[in-house]
């Protein structure tokens, strides 16, 4: 009963990072333990009690345990064993014991602070319970220890009142910034998160507190401070290496009910890495495709959909640098080097106003700092593709490297093949990353991205493909003081994609498409102080596109040169916003952007009849702007508004709104996302998309902050994003705007989650309805689809089940399954045949009236660590997956041809069948 | 000019090749059936011959019988000075003018009257009379063989061009019969009619079209209207295509142009939406009734084409379409009358005993591998070499 109690306390205790824990009574040990190992005298042990035991089986090998305990605390009895050999152990607050060889950990935990009495400038570090021994000392990495007492401020300032405590919490061994990062007192409960730099800061009672640092990855830390005015505190965590998975994952507790934030997703790269792919490579946008309320048309595919938007609707950023493709070889891959990656970040619904320019979701992409204490890499070998990332320090602590590159195979591959028409074909692609920090002194931090990439094919047809992303970001961050500190981000982003056909020298031509983007934005974030963090700033983009050249290629070619004119438009926005925490339970967040976008000039716009569509033919003049001169404005606001209601410790509900307004749109007339799609900037036809969305959601955690669960709801309006006329022609259109009309579009839908974060089998399940509807309903009767009536658009499908899924049998093995079960998407059918030309036709239903079959697949994967020894050459690791394990034939789309004069029905799927994979993965 | 789809079924090839298991399995969803029954006008206003046009109506997809013909329906064409010129109904839902020779300067419609007394009016067009085809060549490659067609107008007016073709071939059935049996008589007698080797002609159901009016000149350099695997049976012994071209309005190519996406290039990753077309005929009693079928005008030129097997190399082994052919029977003498009395059997040749040289029997094949006048006619056509 006792220990019934305890339980209880403990998990009501530690149902919050911003709770205090409490000292649970330790539990009382009984037993004859006669000539055990380590291991068996561990595993009764945490038969007995809640305590998990950690230890290094190498080291503990042939050693023989004896003892005689009746109701002995835990730690005499394991004094006691542990005496005649040569063993340490420690206990931490999270119920972990340690047995280690020579001397025992830290667990960073302190006396003074299980008496609740912080503060005291006590000289010992002793954990929790006094080990045989002295601990080892923690401060061997320089001055940053738990143990020493840190004065903040000069001694003798007012010694009341508050101050501000601001800082980096950095990884040790790498010097990276560790972001998301819980920094916080427990008494009174005052927290903050760490930014994407690892800053943080927070205002608090001056006198002594003891500081909390938890994060993803890392080792719980903490620092005893004694404030007596403003001052700085950088924190220095130990990385969490695999054996203390458990705290790794328990790192981001509560943020699903006590943070502000609602509608967004965070993958870090353990989660990237367990999901199985096709082709056993770690693919960002293939798990954002798992997350609830996120869609995509079908398998090959990196165009999503998040909420019922559209795929141009998701501002993708790599360190803030717009990424206009991020897909490779046709969409089978995500254009992005996992291996570089830090987090990845999903906003579905309150997007912070310091986003801005897409409709639907941020998808923010960071990558890693180089390790800057030592040089360091990692790599991979699949079957289609490999890489390898290199980082280390320029100057040791101030500044580092990471550089990575991918290359495909593929064409090696295609070369092997035994048809000729394959051995025709090329298919590659590659690219690199490199990025750059350095810092300057305290206050002054530079950070330097840079991304390439390149695909290029050529199938057995006589045309060649190539296209290429170019994204580059400058940020100098600049700390003003505790409170303020600012961001100069310098952003150049570049798209282009170039089609040859050679084959008849005739026709021979190639045909461009560019567009670039250069940017530059300062953003502010000033704590006022734990009521109020605001922040500020604004930007400004220069869009420059080149909407299409055709031109000859050799001397025998009679196409005539042709190119559209050149486009340019100028973005700018200014944006503040407030997050206040008006009581301890509830939270609003006040946000409000002003974006204004200016199609400029030189420009020829065709003029048509006032009060009619654009027609083919019906341009009645046409007006020239000059240089510079304003095309078109549009401006307006964009409200970003949301509130937190804390109603208990591990239960909130969240509401929010915001609108967002997207100037520039991507232009396909295909059902999915294709390399060849262009980029229309908004002009005097084409108004830019404004989308409105508002979300309501409840949020409740379970054992211990180790479930999580929630319900999103939310409503969605889009006015004015293009759709096209039937039959509608998008290449080297010099009329575009008589092609395609502006629709609306709705999105409702409901999304239920459960995460487990924690232990052996963790993962989330997750159940979606939603819906998305679009409405063309322009002036002339003939434009209008459906009848001008609400249709499904290419996203609309309603259910989704998915499972992510992984349980690990021992440090070393771990198996993943995904399972994922989606209505099917909607197409458009055939109603009736006829014959034309002495051929059989179709006659088309209303656009999206049908669906193809439901959707659903098994993948399973299984992920072999090396040993897990700190000190080793090289860590290892082996991935062995298979995609669709079932084999189902999930089509892709569903069409009817007609073949030799006959109309007949086909179901195309992709991967309809197993497709195994294995990749090696090593770091050193 | 720059064909996507073709890239992007040969993106879905490589992804094949790549190890991906991508697959196309027939489809047949549940029970699709349309409110009603639209009419199809098929057929264009020939400046020089007979205007022929065809009236149906569209079926339900899972319909296995031909479209319904639309019949007893009168019809005109007439031109943009009011000229009228009639349509007489030829049987089968088929209507054909007189042989008329058209100005082509003028504009034309057609107008038609249904026995539901419904009316239908086509837009007026401008003729379009197309220049001669300049060329028809063909060459081989590794995807099999392909004939090109090249022709130019000088006055840089055409600019829309579009094709059709019709096809014809010489085969040989399976086996020669040499023999008929006469059933009445019971008589093994020499066969006088060569029911070996046959012509079948079948015209194109694919839609060629190209444009020029991206290049400097009104030329079609080398458009392949026609690929064949280089094993194709209409190769097998001698090959003729006779391509018809038509020279068109913009807005006619553009219907023919989404026809074309709408029925032929589907099937990949990057699928073109599918568009509800409906032509250029209205229905003047109800504007929403979709009424199916571009009529154009103009006038043809053609061009015929032959490729023998012999400018082919000798070690293709071409497709014969009797390769599920069993091998033939031998029939004895005694059981020459009940097998032969079965007219989807024939006698091919006589069997001899090898001691005594007699007729101890005849072998005896199946109709369909022997007689090829069930896949074509063995009357040589006029044409052919």
């Amino acid at each position: 009963m006792k220990h019934f109690y305890a339980l209880i306390l403990l998990v009501l205790l530690g149902a919050s990072s911003f709770r205090s824990y409490g000292q649970a009574p330790e539990p009382l040990v009984s037993g004859n333990f006669q000539g055990l190992s380590v291991e068996a005298f561990a595993r009764r042990l945490e038969a007995q009690t809640p305590y998990r035991f950690f230890f290094d089986s190498v080291a503990v090998r042939g050693v023989l345990l004896t003892v005689q305990a009746q109701g002995q605390p835990l730690a005499s009895v394991l004094q006691q064993a542990l005496a005649p050999t040569a063993l340490r152990f420690a206990i931490d607050e999270e119920h972990n014991v340690f047995i280690t060889a020579g001397t025992a950990v830290s667990t960073a935990l302190l006396e003074s602070y299980f008496r609740g009495a912080p503060g005291a400038a006590a000289a010992g570090n002793a954990p929790a319970a006094g080990p045989v021994g002295p601990a080892a000392p923690a401060a061997a990495r320089g001055t940053d220890s738990p143990a020493r007492l840190y004065e903040i401020g000069a001694a003798g300032a007012a010694g009341t009142g508050r101050a501000t405590l601001a800082g980096h919490v950095r990884e040790a061994k790498s010097g990276e910034p560790v972001l998301g990062a819980a920094v916080y007192i427990e008494s009174p409960a005052i927290g903050a998160s760490t930014d994407q730099f690892g800053y943080y800061a927070l205002t608090l009672p001056v006198g002594p507190h003891v500081l909390n640092i938890r994060g993803i990855g890392i080792k719980n830390t903490q620092r005893r401070i004694v404030l007596h005015a403003d001052g700085q505190l950088d924190v220095e965590v130990a990385e969490d290496i695999t054996a203390l998975k458990e705290v790794l994952i328990e790192a981001e507790k509560d943020k699903n009910v006590a943070g502000m934030q609602m509608g967004l997703e965070r993958l870090d790269l353990k989660t990237l890495r367990q999901v199985p792919t096709a082709f056993g490579e770690t693919d960002v946008l293939r798990v954002v495709m798992l997350l609830p309320g996120v869609k995509t048309i079908g398998e090959g595919s990196t165009g999503i959909s998040v909420r019922g938007g559209a795929t141009d609707q998701n501002l993708i950023l790599f360190n803030d640098a717009t990424i206009y493709n991020p897909s490779h070889l046709f969409g089978f891959f995500s254009a992005f080097n996992s291996d570089l990656l830090k987090s990845v970040e999903l906003y579905k619904s309150a997007i912070p106003a310091r986003y801005g320019g897409r409709i639907s979701s941020v998808l923010d992409i960071a990558t890693r700092d180089g390790n800057n204490k030592q040089f360091a890499g990692t790599g991979g070998i699949g079957l289609l593709t490999s890489h390898l990332t290199l980082e280390g320090p320029l100057a040791k602590g101030k500044s580092s490297f990471l550089v990575g590159g991918r290359t495909s195979y593929s064409d090696w591959l295609l070369h092997t093949l035994p048809s000729q028409a394959l051995r025709q074909s090329a298919a590659s692609f590659y690219d690199l990353s490199a990025h750059i920090t350095h810092e300057f002194n305290e206050h002054n931090t530079v950070y330097a991205t840079g991304y390439l990439s390149h695909d290029r094919f050529k199938l057995a047809t006589d045309t060649a493909y190539a296209y290429d992303n170019r994204a580059a970001s400058l940020k100098w961050k600049h700390i003003f003081g505790n409170k303020l500190y600012g961001v100069l981000t310098g952003t150049g982003s570049e798209y282009q994609y170039r089609i040859t056909n050679d084959k008849n020298p005739v026709n021979a031509s190639a045909l461009t498409f560019g567009i670039g983007q250069v940017g530059l934005q300062a953003d502010f974030s000033y704590f006022h102080n734990a009521t109020h963090t605001v922040e500020f700033g604004g930007s400004t983009l220069r869009y420059r596109t080149a909407p299409g050249t055709l031109a000859p290629l050799g001397s025998a070619s009679l196409v005539v040169p042709d190119a559209l004119p050149r486009e340019q438009a100028q973005e700018s926005a200014l944006y503040a916003s407030d997050q206040i925490n008006l009581t301890p339970r509830l939270a609003v967040y006040l946000g409000l952007r002003y974006s204004l976008y200016q199609a400029l000039g030189p420009r020829d716009v065709a003029q048509y009849a006032p009060g009619e569509p654009p027609s083919p033919g019906g341009a009645r003049d046409t007006l020239h702007y000059g240089a510079g001169a304003a095309v078109a404005t549009y401006h307006g606001p964009e409200y970003r508004v949301s509130v937190r209601y804390a109603l208990a410790d591990n239960a909130s509900v969240k509401a929010s709104y915001n609108r967002t307004r997207q100037y520039i749109s991507q232009l396909s007339n295909t059902a999915t996302v294709s390399p060849t799609d262009i980029w229309k900037l908004s002009d005097a036809y084409i108004r830019p998309q404004v989308g409105d969305q508002v979300a309501l959601g409840y949020y409740h955690n379970f054992k211990h902050n180790t479930i999580e669960t929630s319900v999103e709801t939310y409503y969605k309006a889009v006015h004015d994003f293009v759709d096209y006329k039937s039959g509608a022609s998008l290449l080297l259109n010099h009329h575009l705007e008589t092609d395609l009309v502006n629709a609306e579009g709705k999105a409702y839908g409901v999304e239920l989650s459960i995460k487990k974060i924690t232990g052996k089998i963790n993962g989330w399940l997750s159940y979606t309805y939603a819906r998305s509807l679009v409405r063309v309903n322009p002036g002339t009767p003939a434009d209008r689809i459906n009848g001008g009536e609400y249709y499904p658009s290419n996203f609309d499908k309603p259910h989704d089940v998915t499972l992510v899924g992984n349980y690990r049998f021992s440090k070393r093995f771990s198996t993943s399954l995904n399972f994922n079960y989606s209505t099917g998407r909607p197409i458009t059918l055939p109603l009736a045949t006829y014959v034309i030309g002495g051929a059989e036709r179709v006659y088309y239903s209303d656009r999206n009236a049908y669906r193809v079959p439901d959707f659903y697949r098994v993948d399973l994967g299984l992920n072999i660590e090396g040993g897990h020894k700190v000190k080793r050459l090289a860590r290892s690791s082996w991935t062995v997956s298979v995609y669709n394990l079932t084999g189902r034939k999930n089509p892709y789309s569903v069409y009817f041809k007609s073949v030799d004069g006959k109309i007949s029905g086909y179901q195309l799927s992709l991967f309809g069948q197993p497709i195994p994979s294995v990749t090696y993965n090593f770091k050193f | 000019m720059l064909r996507f789809t073709k890239y992007f079924s040969g993106a879905l090839a490589v992804a094949l090749g790549a190890g991906l298991a991508g697959c196309v399995e027939p489809y047949a969803p549940d029970v699709i059936s349309a409110p009603n029954r639209y009419l199809v006008v098929d057929g264009y206003i020939n400046l020089q011959g007979v205007s022929t046009i065809r009236l149906s109506r569209t079926k339900n997809l899972n319909e296995p019988v031909p479209p319904p013909a639309e019949t007893r329906a009168t019809g005109y064409i007439q031109d943009d000075a009011g000229a009228r010129y009639p349509l007489y109904e030829v049987g089968g839902g088929t209507y054909a003018s007189a042989f008329l020779t058209l100005s082509p300067a003028r504009q034309y419609q057609l107008h038609l009257h249904t026995a539901a007394g419904r009316d239908y009016d086509s837009d007026p067009v401008a003729a379009k009379p197309a220049p001669p085809i300049d060329n028809l060549t063909w060459d081989r490659d590794y995807a099999g063989v392909h004939v090109y067609v090249s022709a130019h107008d000088a006055t840089n007016a055409t600019r829309y061009y579009r094709w059709t073709y019709a096809e014809t071939w010489e085969f040989r059935s399976a086996y020669p019969s040499a023999y008929v049996y006469n059933r009445t008589t019971g008589v093994m007698e020499p066969r006088t009619e060569n029911i070996n080797l046959c012509w079948v002609s079948a015209n194109s159901t694919a839609i060629p079209l190209s444009k020029t009016t991206a290049l400097s000149q009104d030329v079609v350099a080398n458009f392949p209207v026609i690929s064949l695997p280089e094993n194709s049976v209409k190769l097998s012994i001698g090959y003729s295509v006779l391509v018809q071209q038509y020279a068109q309005t913009p807005e006619e190519y553009a219907y023919w142009e989404k026809l074309k996406k709408n029925t032929e290039e589907i099937g990949t990753l990057f699928d073109p939406l599918p568009t509800q077309l409906t032509g250029n005929v209205h229905c003047l009693q109800d504007a929403a009734e979709p009424v199916l079928g571009y009529v154009g005008a103009g006038a043809v030129t053609e061009r015929r084409l032959f490729i023998d097997n012999h400018s082919l190399p000798s070690s293709i082994r071409f497709q014969t379409g009797y390769e599920t052919c069993a091998p033939p029977d031998k029939v004895l003498l005694s059981d020459v009358r009940s097998y032969f009395t079965n007219p989807t059997s024939l006698p091919l040749y006589a069997l001899y005993d090898p001691g005594s040289g007699a007729v101890i029997g005849y072998a005896g094949g199946s109709a369909g591998c022997t007689d090829c006048r069930l896949r074509g006619t063995n009357v040589k056509p006029s044409f052919w070499p």
